[in-house]
This record gives C-alpha cells, sequence and structure tokens, in this order.
C-alpha cells in the first residue's frame, strides 16, 4: 500500500478545512452584504430596463441582439453535456489540467466561459434605458 | 453513530497524491456546503415566509424589521445562493479541464450537468419570492427569454399559469424551490458522491 494513506484523519482533515472556510467566508460576507429589499411588486409600475437575474444576464444580453441566438445556448449546452461520447476526444490516462491532447477542448471551453463573464459584465454595467449601451463611470 | 456513517461515505485508505489541493481545489465539496448552508437558512426562513401574493412581501418586511436575526438570515440565504451558483460553475469548468467528465465517469458528468441546471433553477425560483420589484421584473423577464426557446411557450404555461407574481404562480415557484428542486438536488448529490467512490475517487483514471 506504498503512497497510501488513512483517509481518517488525512483525508478528513482536509474536508474539514474546506468545509469550515466556506462556512466561515460565508457567515462573514453575509455580515457585509445586506440582501437587497426594493418596494413591494407591482405590475404597473415597469422599471427601465428591466434586468434578469445575474446568471441569466448573458443569455439576456445575446437574445438581445438576435432571438435566434436562444438555439446558440441550447446548442452549447448539449454539446457539453454529450462531452463523453464524442469520439474525437482523448480519453485521458491520468488527470492533468488543460492536459497538450485536449488543447482544442480547453480553448473552447475558456471562450465560453470568458463569453458568458463578459456577456453578463455588459449586461449588468453597460445597458441603461431601454437597453441602450450606457457608461457605467 | 454520525461519525461512523460519515466514515462509510469515503474509502478507508486514498492514494496522498490524489488529496492534491491543486487538483480539485475542493470545489464540488464546498459547492455541497453551501448547498447545506441554503437547506439550513431556508429551513429558519419558511418560519416566517408566507406564500401569498399579498402576504410575501410583508412577511419580508416583518422578517428584516421585527424578527432578531432575520435580516442577517436572508443575507445568508441569498449570498449562500450566489456562492453555490458559482462553486458549482467553477467545479465543472474544472471537470471539464481536467478531463475528469470522460469514460468511465461520463455517467456521473451527467449527473453534474443535471446538478448545474439544477441550481440554476432553483436560483431561479428562490428570486421570485420576496416579491419586491427586483424579484417580479427579474422572473419576467426570466419567462420572457424562456418564451424564446423551444417548448419554451408550453414551460411558462406550466410555471406561470396566472400571471408572474400571482396566486398559482407564486405557490407552484414556492413548492418547487423548497421541496421538489432541493430534493432531487440532495438525491443528485447523494449519487454522484456514490458514483466518485464507484470509479475509484477522483484520481487516477482507470
Amino acid at each position: 500500500m506504498r503512497g497510501y494513506v488513512k483517509s481518517s484523519p488525512v483525508f478528513f482533515r482536509l474536508v474539514k478545512r474546506s468545509l469550515a472556510l466556506t462556512v466561515c467566508v460565508l457567515l462573514a460576507l453575509a455580515a457585509l452584504i445586506p440582501a437587497p429589499l426594493q418596494e413591494q411588486a407591482s405590475i404597473g409600475n415597469v422599471p427601465n430596463p428591466v434586468k434578469s437575474a445575474w446568471f441569466l444576464l448573458w443569455i439576456q444580453e445575446l437574445v438581445s441582439y438576435d432571438k435566434t441566438l436562444i438555439y446558440g445556448v441550447i446548442g452549447i449546452a448539449l454539446i457539453f453535456l454529450f462531452l463523453p461520447w464524442f469520439g474525437f476526444l482523448p480519453v485521458p490516462e491520468r488527470g492533468r489540467w488543460c492536459a497538450r491532447e485536449r488543447l482544442p477542448l480547453t480553448i473552447f471551453t475558456l471562450a465560453i466561459f470568458l463569453a458568458i463573464v463578459l456577456l453578463t459584465i455588459v449586461a449588468l454595467f453597460f445597458r441603461g434605458e431601454n437597453w441602450n449601451f450606457v457608461s457605467p463611470f | 453513530m454520525f461519525k461512523d456513517f460519515f466514515k462509510h461515505l469515503f474509502p478507508r485508505v486514498v492514494l496522498k497524491k490524489n488529496l492534491r489541493i491543486s487538483y480539485t481545489f475542493c470545489l464540488g465539496g464546498m459547492a455541497f456546503t453551501t448547498f447545506m448552508v441554503l437547506v439550513a437558512t431556508g429551513i429558519l426562513l419558511l418560519f416566517y415566509y408566507r406564500p401569498s401574493p399579498r402576504e410575501a412581501f410583508d412577511s419580508i418586511l416583518f422578517l428584516e424589521t421585527s424578527v432578531f436575526g432575520g435580516r442577517y438570515v436572508r443575507s445568508l440565504h441569498r449570498l449562500a445562493s450566489h456562492g453555490f451558483l458559482l462553486l458549482i460553475f467553477l467545479h465543472t469548468l474544472r471537470v471539464i479541464l481536467t478531463g475528469a467528465y470522460a469514460k468511465p465517469r461520463q455517467r456521473n458528468w451527467v449527473i453534474g450537468f443535471s446538478l448545474l441546471c439544477l441550481a440554476i433553477f432553483e436560483a431561479y425560483t428562490g428570486y421570485l419570492l420576496p416579491l419586491d420589484q427586483l424579484a417580479l421584473w427579474a422572473t419576467q423577464t426570466g419567462m420572457k427569454l424562456l418564451e424564446t426557446a423551444p417548448l419554451g411557450n408550453m414551460a411558462k404555461g406550466i410555471l406561470v399559469p396566472d400571471g408572474v407574481g400571482e396566486t398559482l404562480s407564486l405557490i407552484r415557484f414556492y413548492a418547487l424551490h423548497i421541496i421538489v428542486v432541493p430534493t432531487l438536488t440532495l438525491f443528485l448529490s447523494l449519487l454522484h458522491f456514490y458514483h466518485i467512490r464507484k470509479n475509484k475517487g477522483v484520481l487516477p483514471y482507470l
């Protein structure tokens, strides 16, 4: 059993530390960042611009250019869902970050990730009345 | 007893090099911890929240102004929901970039991907519940986005049979948010952990 260690306590120590860190960070941030509460909902009082939840903003930004781009979002989701069944992607022999043999997939994934982040930032900070571009500064 | 049960979820021994923090950054474990925080704070919020269009906003206002720690618990719940989404998203990214999605872990990849989708849906259903302006219009816009997708109108009809924030839609979002989606998330998370053990951990590949 060379190279092996007992889960208790070595692995458990790691689990406990990550658990404690997560809980402590959440507890501290919750004290610093209060949840917003605006006035009571009114269907007659339409804000301008109307924005979706932050985690859907990138899709809102995308379909604001063209509604059919929603099919691109669905297509990308399906590509990722069926990733293990794409025969042209090599099956890794061992776990490694951004392995050379998977370079095209790494680039594709990082490009999608960056696009999601950028679209979210644009929709969050650079969209004003009537969904026009505005400067946040 | 709890400790023994917890121990049995893990293998008795692990490869020392598999515990390298730089491989997983514990993102999956941290996401599940955040989910547990969401469950705990969500249960506390249930004691005060009233899921009706007339009472929902007032119940949140009461919680924020008259209940000791109410505002903090709500902030913690909201923050944990953001954290859960971010961590599960980064965990998914890590799985792709390290190639951990590939065979023989394909079943666990699909389970994990479903968990990401459930996390987004869970956050979306929770967004409406305070029934303030932010909640109403963010949910309304979400529905407009859904309409652009194939079968979106049918899904909208099921989720919002009346209007966003009206009686039926609020009760459906509430039921989905507190029972249906969290139960599914917990079930799939346990299945996810079972498959990690079955696949002999995160490293090395078989």
